[in-house]
């Protein structure tokens, strides 16, 4: 609308503009009447509709009528009751997107709550375990956890060592590779459910360089995924399979978290 | 809107017993102010017969500062008389503004008028009043 047809538009709803202030219809008519309050041509008009308004109300009405209007308003108000309050489509729309971030933030509260340092790329190499085929790794045959001297003797790793509750499994293959953050991973496929094990370095302060360590096994979950995750000397170690903790919970020991 | 008590009392019972037929059958129009629109036709038809006034063009003056008081010294009949003699849709703009009891959407609504009609109804018969007032007081004849 132009500058001009707004002015006409604000003109004209000051003419209309209601003498008890309970008919303030909306917005643009409240707004229409705070620009003009106190101006000397509107308040000549309010005390004119006011004073024909008192006189109107003095007209007599049919005795047989005005019986129907004892104690009674012509018009019957809407009441605001909680019903109409909430089936209002702004109170609606409000309370529906108030509701979605609600449960965005709780979802993102409970996902956080379930964080240990690694979590990340624990998750990060549950995807590499649901796309690793068998082919890509080196065959390898033997105990999971005698694979520990030759992580260290062909890779250098230290102390990737797989723990006791897995170090008895057969493997099929192996292979050590870097992550998009250049950290050593060493990959492990075992003949056990077709599970994978996983070790990488823990994660460490930014500023001290500690090591964050957190005891006994951490559950993460990716893509249908489960991983078991575990922290020792500076090194994690994770046992994945496809399915749920319930799947991989027989075969930990120690405090689960 | 008629000026006139017995046509005023006559239309009241035409419009109520019409609601009261329309609910006994079940067909009463569910829209807000149905009642008053229907009162509305029927005080339009029942002037229809009225004296009309002439069409001429009645003077117009600004709004005063004296004009609440000059209000006060009118009888209610009076000024009854004078709505009720200005032409539709005017007259029903002012009856149903002064009335006091609808708010400007409701107004529109039931009187079927566009928000720049009903503000050109409303200014001009303050203006009119107003003249008619002036005219009262200084003595001239009444129009």
């Amino acid at each position: 609308m132009t500058a001009l047809g707004l002015l006409r538009r604000r003109r004209a709803l000051l003419n209309c503009a209601p003498i008890s202030h309970d008919h303030l219809a909306d917005r643009s008519m409240r707004a229409a009447v705070s620009r003009a309050d106190g101006s000397d041509e509107f308040v000549n008009q309010q005390n004119f509709d006011r004073a024909v308004a008192e006189l109107i109300r003095l007209v007599p009405l049919p005795p047989e009528s005005a019986e129907w209007f004892l104690d009674k308003e012509a018009v019957r108000r809407p009441k605001w009751t909680w019903r109409r309050i909430i089936l209002n489509p702004a109170v609606l729309a409000i309370s529906i997107a108030l509701v979605v971030i609600a449960g965005v933030f709780t979802f993102q509260v409970l996902g956080r709550l379930n964080d240990f340092p690694g979590s990340a790329t624990a998750r990060k190499l549950l995807t590499v375990a649901g796309s690793t085929r068998s082919v890509t790794l080196d065959p390898v045959s033997a105990e999971a956890g005698t694979l520990s001297d030759l992580f260290f003797m062909k890779h250098g790793l230290e102390h990737y060592d797989v723990p006791d509750e897995f170090a008895d499994f057969r493997t099929i293959g192996c292979r050590v590779f870097d992550d998009d953050e250049s950290q050593r991973i060493a990959q492990i496929w075992v003949a056990e459910k077709r599970m994978q094990f996983f070790l990488f370095p823990a994660e460490r302060d930014s500023k001290t360089g500690a090591v964050l360590a957190f005891p006994g096994w951490r559950y993460v979950h990716q893509e249908g995924w489960v991983g078991a995750v575990t922290e020792h000397n500076g090194v994690c170690f994770m046992a994945a399979l496809q399915g749920r903790e319930k799947d991989l919970e027989p075969y930990l020991s120690g405090p689960k978290q | 809107m008629l000026g006139d008590l017995r046509k005023a009392q006559e239309v009241f019972n035409t419009t109520l017993r019409e609601a009261a037929v329309r609910a006994a059958q079940g067909e009463l129009p569910t829209e807000s102010f149905w009642l008053f629109r229907e009162a509305r036709w029927r005080c339009l038809e029942a002037s229809k017969t009225d004296l009309q006034p002439e069409s001429l063009e009645i003077e117009e003056h600004d709004v005063t500062p004296g004009a609440a008081s000059q209000i006060k010294q009118l009888e209610p009949a009076q000024l009854a008389v004078w709505i009720s003699a200005a032409p539709d849709p005017q007259r029903t703009a002012l009856a149903l503004f002064y009335l006091d009891e609808f708010n400007y959407l409701e107004i529109l609504d039931i009187a079927e008028l566009k928000l720049s009609m009903l503000s050109r109804c409303l200014s001009q018969g303050r203006r009119q009043l107003q003249a008619w007032l002036d005219a009262k007081h200084t003595g001239a004849p009444e129009i």
